[in-house]
C-alpha cells in the first residue's frame, strides 16, 4: 500500500485514539522509512534501522504537527531527511563520505530487516523513574491507563502525562547519542 | 528493541491527539514577548522625553517595526509544522525589504544634499542595531521554547523567522524611546537591526531548536 490518501486516513483514525489503525500507520511508515534510510546510508543497515526507529518515535511523539492540508507523505520525509541529517551531523560524516567504498551489493540478503545497533530497551531504562513506570505500565505491560493509575497511585491523566513526556524523552535520548 | 517491537510500543493504549492550539500559543508568546520588550525599555532606558508631544512618529516607527514582524510572522508559523511549502511568504519578506530600500532612497533624494548624511545615519551611531536585538531578545526565546514543542526540520531557517519576529517586536517597543524621525533612518536601520535579529536567531536556533 503506497496509496497517500489511506496513510493518510490510518494516521488521522490514530489521531483520534484508533490502535489498530495507528498500528497500521507506523508499520506502513517504517516500511517507507526503511527504504528512504538504506537507500542514503548503504551498507549501513544497523544505522538505517536506527534512524527508521528514531524517526518512527518521532512522528509518533510530534503526530499532532501533521497539517491535514498538506500531503502526509510530505510530512514524514521532511521529519525523516531532518533525522538523517542530524544523525550525519552527530557522526560528522558528510553524506558523501557515508557512500565511499561502499558497493551496493555489500547489503547482506539475510540481514534482519529490523535490527537495530540501538537497544531502545536500553534507553528506556534511563527515563526518569516516573515516565519510565508509566510507559512499562502501559506500554510494556497492556495496562490501561486506568489500572496503571491504580497500581502507581498517580492520576489517569498524571500517567498520560508521564508516557507522553516519557517518549519524549526518548526521542531525546536517541538524538544524544554518538553514532559509532 | 526490534522495531516491530517499537511500533507496538508506541501504538498500544494510543490516546487521541490533543488539537494543539498553535494560533493561541503563537499569540501569546507574542504579546508577552513585547510586553516584556516593553518592560525593559521602561526599567533600563524610559521613553523619549517629547513622547507626548510626538505620538505620530513613535506610532508611524511602531507601525513599520509591526509590519516587519508581520511579515516574517507567517514563515515562522509555516516552519513550526514539517512538509509545507513557504510559497508566497518569502516573496512577501523580500517585498518588504525592497519598498524598504526605494522608500529610503525617496526620502533622501527630498533631503538637502547637506542634510542627506544626518537624515539617513540619525546624527550618531544608530544604537538600534544593538537595542533593537536586545529588547527583542525575550520574545525570541519565548518563541524559540514555543517552537521546540512543535516539529521544526529546518532549523536555520525556522531560528531566522523567529529572529526577525522577535527584531519586529523589539523594534516596536524601541520606537518608543529612538530620538530619531527621519524616514531613511528608520527604514534603513530597522532593517538592518531586524536583519542582526534574523541572522542570529539562525545562529541560536540551529543548535536550540533540535529535537
Amino acid at each position: 500500500m503506497t496509496d497517500e490518501a489511506a496513510f493518510r486516513a490510518l494516521l488521522l483514525k490514530g489521531l483520534s485514539g484508533d490502535e489498530a489503525a495507528h498500528r497500521s500507520f507506523l508499520t506502513e511508515a517504517a516500511g517507507l522509512l526503511r527504504a528512504f534510510f538504506r537507500n542514503r546510508l548503504r551498507g549501513r543497515p544497523e544505522d538505517a534501522e536506527d534512524l527508521v526507529q528514531e524517526t518512527l518515535v518521532a512522528l509518533h511523539t510530534r503526530r499532532d504537527t501533521y497539517d491535514p492540508n498538506y500531503p502526509l507523505t510530505a510530512w514524514m520525509y521532511a521529519i525523516a531527511r531532518y533525522r538523517l541529517i542530524d544523525f550525519l551531523r552527530r557522526s560528522k560524516l558528510r553524506a558523501h563520505a557515508s557512500l565511499d567504498g561502499v558497493d551496493v551489493a555489500d547489503v547482506d540478503p539475510d540481514y534482519d530487516a529490523s535490527d537495530a545497533r540501538r537497544d531502545v530497551a536500553t534507553l528506556l531504562s534511563k527515563l526518569p523513574e516516573k515516565q519510565r513506570t508509566a510507559i512499562r505500565l502501559v506500554k510494556l505491560e497492556e495496562k490501561s491507563v486506568r489500572e496503571a493509575a491504580d497500581e502507581t497511585g498517580f492520576s489517569e491523566s498524571d500517567i498520560k502525562i508521564s508516557v507522553h513526556r516519557g517518549l519524549k524523552t526518548l526521542m531525546h535520548l536517541m538524538g544524544q547519542e554518538q553514532p559509532t | 528493541m526490534k522495531t516491530e517491537n517499537l511500533i507496538d510500543l508506541l501504538a498500544r493504549n494510543v490516546e487521541p491527539a490533543q488539537r494543539p492550539r498553535f494560533v493561541q500559543r503563537l499569540a501569546a508568546m507574542l504579546a508577552l514577548g513585547l510586553a516584556a520588550a516593553l518592560l525593559l525599555l521602561l526599567l533600563a532606558f524610559g521613553v523619549r522625553p517629547d513622547m507626548a508631544t510626538a505620538p505620530i512618529p513613535v506610532m508611524l516607527k511602531a507601525m513599520f517595526s509591526a509590519a516587519a514582524a508581520a511579515v516574517a510572522l507567517p514563515l515562522a508559523m509555516r516552519l513550526m509544522r514539517p512538509g509545507r511549502p513557504l510559497g508566497w511568504r518569502v516573496g512577501a519578506l523580500l517585498v518588504f525589504v525592497g519598498v524598504s530600500a526605494l522608500a529610503t532612497i525617496i526620502a533622501l533624494m527630498g533631503e538637502m544634499p547637506e542634510r542627506r548624511l544626518d537624515a539617513w545615519l540619525g546624527g550618531g551611531f544608530p544604537w538600534c542595531l544593538v537595542l533593537v536585538p536586545l529588547l527583542g531578545a525575550p520574545a525570541a526565546a519565548l518563541l524559540m521554547w514555543l517552537m521546540r514543542s512543535f516539529a521544526p526540520t529546518k532549523l536555520a531557517s525556522a531560528g531566522a523567522a523567529i529572529g526577525a519576529v522577535s527584531g519586529g517586536v523589539g523594534a516596536m517597543a524601541y520606537s518608543m524611546y529612538c530620538p530619531v524621525d527621519s524616514i531613511a533612518f528608520v527604514t534603513t536601520w530597522y532593517v538592518l537591526a531586524i536583519a542582526i535579529c534574523a541572522a542570529l536567531g539562525a545562529l541560536v536556533g540551529s543548535r536550540l531548536l533540535r529535537w
